[in-house]
Formats: structure tokens, C-alpha cells, sequence
């Protein structure tokens, strides 16, 4: 079986592919556009810009949809591991929210999902409907105590694991919803898959 | 704060005409926060006199009114150089005599906070604390307590353990912790006997927290005071969102194919291998 969809897949692989590059991403470079309006590092500003003082809480996100392709997974809210790597839902059918960037719905910076391409028992993860995703496509959002927010699909982009943009984890600029898993080429000896797929849209008016 | 702040504004951009930023109006050596980085310095201002409302110049000119005890000024960009900082009894200045006065160097650069509090004995001074702006790893928060209340030195005790040991007016001292809620109180310098808290302290991800221990030990209103300076965070140092390779066993489904024949021969490689190795987190 593997063997015929090698045969299959030498068939088809077209032009030079380069490692960081798999599927076919489409979209401005989302590191690029987002460099230019992250905020210059090293410069404090009054913590979260407008709002006064602090406790401005946004609404967590429980829930995402990707209707055109499949992708329905409940969201929790993550942070770091002891390494210093941010925390990923171990079941595949859940998707984790950086919990100390932007929510999603934020007026500014990327509100970051992850999940897991696959799980260690082989079955797929919701994100790995993230390849088949086109641009426009819509996501949906839903958050405790607030309306859905919602985003329309503009970049995909396959980037080396060592070489995610921090422009990912923004928390000032234009708003974007950043949805994150993981992506070939699969190396297990070297930790597994060595890139991130990372999908990036914007919001929709309500 | 907010509305003493903006009724401050509008009266100082009525005679200046620039931005509605108070601090930045005051002064001519005002600079637009982009223009030029390397001139210029971000500065704070703590109000830590417990009952005296003051207003505050610098170099002569308002800089901020009706400046209320127990609040800090969001930072504001100035240029670098020397300021002449007099706090005076609201409605008293310039022309009175300072509660107190103190010639303050702003280097280019840097990020500070001046203080208005208490000396050890309860006389009114001004300290300027230089704010550690440095990056914090990602999930992490920078936890300062600064000394500034009439109060014999104190150690700062956080989830029931010392934090901070013999802190002295007008000392600070600073440490990185996991961001989150901790209750944390202030004891008198080798003992258990608590001179304020407990409180529990929001310890924001990527920020400098800086908690103000202030007021008078005497006049019983000893209090902690909160600053947030943001801008601080790191991106966490990798995502590694995959599992078995399940995803690229190219008969899981028709995309996977087209997908990984993107990939190229290393990662077919990579693939066979996978299907034979057991599946480590990746």
C-alpha cells in the first residue's frame, strides 16, 4: 500500500521542492506583512494600548469552524510547557488558544489556535483539514460570552519548525486569526514532523 | 487617574497645541515617540505621599495636575536630559515652595519610573527607578517590589516563600516568575509579623510588573501599588503540533498525496521510516 502511493506520489511531485515548502500555500507571506506592523520590541507602551488599566478581558474562544473543509474542534486555552514550547492539547480533536497573546475577536495582534496535525494513536487531528484550506474560506470563532468572531482565509504558509515567525505571536498590529499544526517532512528520529503549517485570515465584519 | 489625566490635557494642549499626551505636552523638550528613538527616554511617574494631592513640574512648566496618592502615569516618551521635578500641594505651584524638589537625569534610552513617597523616616522624596525592559521568556513575568513606604527594611513573601529578603527604602529588587495569580504580603525584615497583605498580585505574561510598597508604617496606610509595563514578551520557542505521522500516511486520504508529493523525496524518506517507527510526540 505505502508502496503504491510512493509510485503515486513520485508521479506527481512537480518542480523543485524545496524542505520548508510542501503544499501548495498561497496568500501574501504572512511573516512579511505582519513584520511591518508588529510593535518595535524593546519599547515599553502602556500595557494594553487604549483600554484602561488592564482588565479588559476579552471573551475565550471555545469552539472553531472551518465549514469548507471539515474542521470543527473545541478550543482551550494553553500556555507554555516547562521547555519553553507552547502547550498543545494532546487529544488531536481539540485545538489550544495561546492564552497570553490576543484573543480571537481582539481589535489588535494574532490570535493564535494549534492543534495537532495528528495524535500518537495515528488518528488525524481536526487541523489536518488546514491542507485542503483555500483562501476565503470562513472561520468561525465561538466564544464564551460573546458573539462568534469571524475570519475570512487571506495566506497559507509552510515554514521550517526552527523558523515560525515571531510576527505569529504579534500582539500589536492589524488583527489575524493564526491557525497552527504541524507538517512535513516527518522525521522521527529528529522529533517528528520538522515544519509548521500555519494559516492565516483575517476578520469579517460582524 | 483617566479623568485627571484628560482635564490635564486639555489644558496644557490649549496653551501648547500638540498631542493630548500631559506628560509629553509639558515640556518643550517634548518628542514625537517615532521621531527619534535614540533621544529620548520613556518615563513614569508613581505618587506614593499618602494624603497630599499634588501637582507636578518639571523645569517649570505643569507636567501633571491633581496627581492623586497610590497611581502611576502610563509612560510617555521625553527627551533625554535634565529635568528639575518639583511636586507641589495641588493649585500651589510654581511659584510656592515644593513639598519636594529634585534635579532628575533622564538618559537617552532608557525607561524609567520617578517616584514620589516617603523616605524610611516619612519625609517626602523622589527617587528615579530605571525600569528593566529586557525580554522575559515566554509564559514568564517580571515581578519587582520597590521599598518606598516609611517603614523599616521588609521581606516580600510570595505563595508562602521569600521572594525578596531585607529590602530596604527606597531599594527595589526584581526576579522573573511564572505569570499567573500569586498571594503575596510584606513582613517586617526577618519575621512573620505582616506589614501589608496579603494581596494577591495578577503577574501579567511579558511584562514588568513592578508593585510599589508605600505609605506610612506609623500612620498605619501601608499599601502596594501596582505598575504594568508591557512590550516585554518572547514567542514560545517552538510548536510542535504533531504526533505519530499519521498525517503523511499518503493513504489516510487522497489529499495527503498530492499534498506530500509537495514534499519531496527526503520527506518520503522520512515517511517510510515513520510508518515503521513508533510514533514520538513531535
Amino acid at each position: 500500500m505505502a508502496t503504491a502511493a510512493l509510485a503515486a506520489v513520485a508521479t506527481l511531485r512537480a518542480g523543485p521542492s524545496d524542505q520548508g515548502t510542501p503544499p501548495p500555500d498561497f496568500g501574501p507571506a504572512a511573516p512579511a506583512r505582519a513584520a511591518a506592523a508588529s510593535g518595535l520590541p524593546g519599547a515599553t507602551e502602556p500595557s494594553p494600548p487604549p483600554a484602561p488599566h488592564g482588565e479588559r478581558r476579552e471573551a475565550p474562544p471555545e469552539r472553531v469552524l472551518v465549514g469548507d473543509v471539515g474542521l470543527d474542534a473545541r478550543v482551550r486555552p494553553v500556555g507554555v510547557t516547562e521547555q519553553g514550547a507552547l502547550a498543545i492539547p494532546g487529544d488531536p480533536a481539540v485545538a489550544g488558544w495561546y492564552r497570553f497573546g490576543p484573543a480571537p475577536g481582539s481589535p489588535r495582534g494574532s490570535a493564535v489556535l494549534v492543534g495537532h496535525v495528528d495524535g500518537d494513536t495515528g488518528a488525524l487531528g481536526e487541523f489536518a483539514a488546514l491542507y485542503d484550506v483555500r483562501p476565503g474560506a470562513r472561520v468561525e470563532v465561538r466564544r464564551a460570552g460573546a458573539g462568534s468572531a469571524v475570519y475570512r482565509v487571506v495566506a497559507r504558509a509552510t515554514v521550517p519548525k526552527d523558523g515560525l515567525p515571531s510576527s505569529t505571536f504579534r500582539r500589536t498590529g492589524p488583527p489575524v486569526l493564526t491557525l497552527v499544526t504541524c507538517a512535513p517532512p516527518f522525521v522521527p528520529e529528529a522529533g517528528g514532523y520538522q515544519a509548521n503549517l500555519v494559516v492565516t485570515a483575517e476578520p469579517l465584519p460582524a | 487617574m483617566t479623568s485627571r489625566t484628560s482635564r490635564t490635557s486639555r489644558t496644557l494642549a490649549a496653551s501648547a497645541g500638540a498631542c493630548a499626551l500631559a506628560l509629553g505636552v509639558a515640556a518643550p523638550a517634548l518628542a514625537a515617540p517615532a521621531a527619534d528613538g535614540d533621544d529620548t527616554a520613556m518615563v513614569s511617574v508613581f505618587h506614593g505621599v499618602p494624603g497630599l494631592t499634588v501637582d507636578v513640574y518639571a523645569n517649570g512648566d505643569e507636567l501633571l495636575g491633581d496627581f492623586e496618592p497610590g497611581t502611576v502615569t502610563d509612560p510617555q516618551s521625553l527627551d533625554a536630559g535634565t529635568y528639575d521635578i518639583q511636586l507641589f500641594e495641588a493649585g500651589q505651584g510654581p511659584d510656592g515652595t515644593p513639598a519636594v524638589e529634585k534635579k532628575i537625569e533622564v538618559p537617552a534610552g532608557a525607561n524609567a519610573t520617578i517616584a514620589a513617597h516617603l523616605s524610611a523616616d516619612g519625609k517626602p522624596r523622589l527617587t528615579a527607578f530605571v525600569n528593566d525592559v529586557s525580554k522575559v521568556d515566554a509564559g514568564k513575568a517580571r515581578l519587582t517590589v520597590r521599598h518606598v513606604a516609611a517603614a523599616p527594611a521588609v521581606d516580600v513573601r510570595a505563595g508562602g516563600q521569600p521572594l525578596f529578603k531585607g529590602l530596604e527604602n527606597p531599594e527595589e529588587d526584581t526576579t522573573v516568575v511564572d505569570a499567573g495569580t500569586v498571594p503575596a504580603d510584606v513582613v517586617l525584615a526577618g519575621t512573620d509579623t505582616v506589614a501589608i497583605g496579603p494581596a494577591d498580585l495578577d503577574l501579567k505574561e511579558g511584562a514588568g510588573n513592578v508593585v510599589y510598597a508605600w505609605g506610612s508604617a506609623a500612620d498605619k496606610n501601608l499599601a502596594l501599588a501596582p505598575q504594568t509595563l508591557g512590550g516585554m514578551e518572547s514567542v514560545p520557542n517552538g510548536v510542535d503540533a504533531g504526533g505519530s505521522g499519521a498525517a503523511v500516511a499518503s493513504n489516510s486520504s487522497d489529499q495527503w498525496v498530492a499534498w506530500a508529493a509537495a514534499a519531496g523525496t527526503a520527506a518520503l524518506a522520512g515517511v517510510l521510516v515513520a510508518r515503521r517507527a513508533a510514533g514520538r510526540r513531535g
